[in-house]
């Protein structure tokens, strides 16, 4: 019997923000932006979704006058996507 | 990057991909190696150079490794503000050169303290017996410090899989075995021999690395 895949992972940008965020420590925003190529209003969005389920936190701040923000992921982000990627491997490995 | 609904493929794809992304985003400056590199094999052989033609500098060349925690500083305030990603290893490694920092200014410490206390009964036994004394504490300086030195440059070289500071910190327990036997000459030519291996080359390999990375992200923001 297949899980049915967090909707909340289960899209590309909030996927990739998650992969990132899960192998380090925090990030900047700027730095997410980045490596994931999104616009900086789509990203905002997606890390808002995240961050109302309890997967990230997301803390803003000031930095030599320019705001700031970092997003980290949370323990509940973790246990979420190691299920998702557990369900994912079942998918393929059963499919 | 667009929203689309994925396959269960390319949701492992992705994953796989941007955790690589992750490793790969962050290249440390060799600007810290590159002082550090340069200040010991300076003082090293500075040093041998004072015994080498027998004079002395007004003041002890090792008050260059103080002056360089300045700068030291400076370079890691700057760093950390510039860094806008923190990994796992950052704080570790931050904690064991600290760590390392502490630990060689204790030793400096405790080498002077036995020194002091060596000197005289030296003098005393060469009075006496119109010998040199056999036991010269001096010539057992050099294989304390690398030792020491070896420690960071080896888990760093290991943990961040960066061969050429690996390679460093066991050329440095390789000179520290060495100048057990060695003359306090050899002693300090194989002092400069490490700091030159195991930091200041190693640090400039980093910086080209991490200007190389800052060249091609800019290149694709372009």
């Amino acid at each position: 019997m297949f899980k049915e895949l967090d909707p909340i992972l289960h899209s590309q940008l909030r996927l990739a923000v998650m992969s990132l965020l899960i192998s380090v420590r925090e990030a900047e925003f700027t730095f997410i932006r980045e490596k994931t190529n999104a616009t900086a209003g789509n990203l905002s969005v997606q890390i808002q979704k995240l961050k109302d389920a309890g997967y990230i936190d997301v803390i803003k701040q000031f930095k030599d006058n320019y705001p700031q923000t970092i997003c980290k992921i949370t323990k509940q982000g973790i246990r979420a996507f190691e299920e998702y990627v557990a369900n994912l491997q079942s998918y393929l490995g059963k499919g | 990057m667009e929203e689309k609904k994925l396959t269960e493929k390319e949701s492992l794809d992705l994953i796989a991909t941007m955790i690589n992304q992750a490793k790969d985003s962050y290249h440390d400056t060799g600007i810290s190696a590159i002082m550090w590199g340069i200040v010991i094999s300076i003082c090293a052989l500075e040093k041998l150079v004072e015994i080498l033609f027998d004079f002395k500098l007004p003041v002890d060349i090792y008050w260059l490794t103080i002056l360089a925690i300045v700068p030291q500083v400076f370079i890691s305030i700057r760093q950390k503000k510039e860094r806008k990603v923190k990994t796992y290893d950052d704080i570790y490694m931050d904690y064991l050169w600290l760590g390392f920092g502490v630990s060689i200014f204790l030793m400096i410490f405790i080498v002077n303290a036995v020194f002091n206390a060596s000197e005289p009964v030296s003098a005393e036994y060469a009075r006496l017996t119109g010998h040199p004394s056999p036991f010269i504490f001096r010539e057992f300086i050099a294989p304390l410090f690398l030792l020491v030195y070896g420690i960071p440059t080896f888990v760093t070289g290991a943990a961040c899989k960066f061969r050429p500071m690996l390679w460093g910190g066991l050329l440095c327990w390789a000179c520290c075995i060495i100048t057990i036997f060695t003359t306090i000459k050899i002693d300090l030519l194989l002092t400069a021999f490490s700091a030159v291996f195991a930091w200041l080359i190693p640090g400039i390999i980093m910086e080209r690395d991490y200007k190389r990375a800052k060249q091609e992200l800019a290149q694709t923001h372009v």
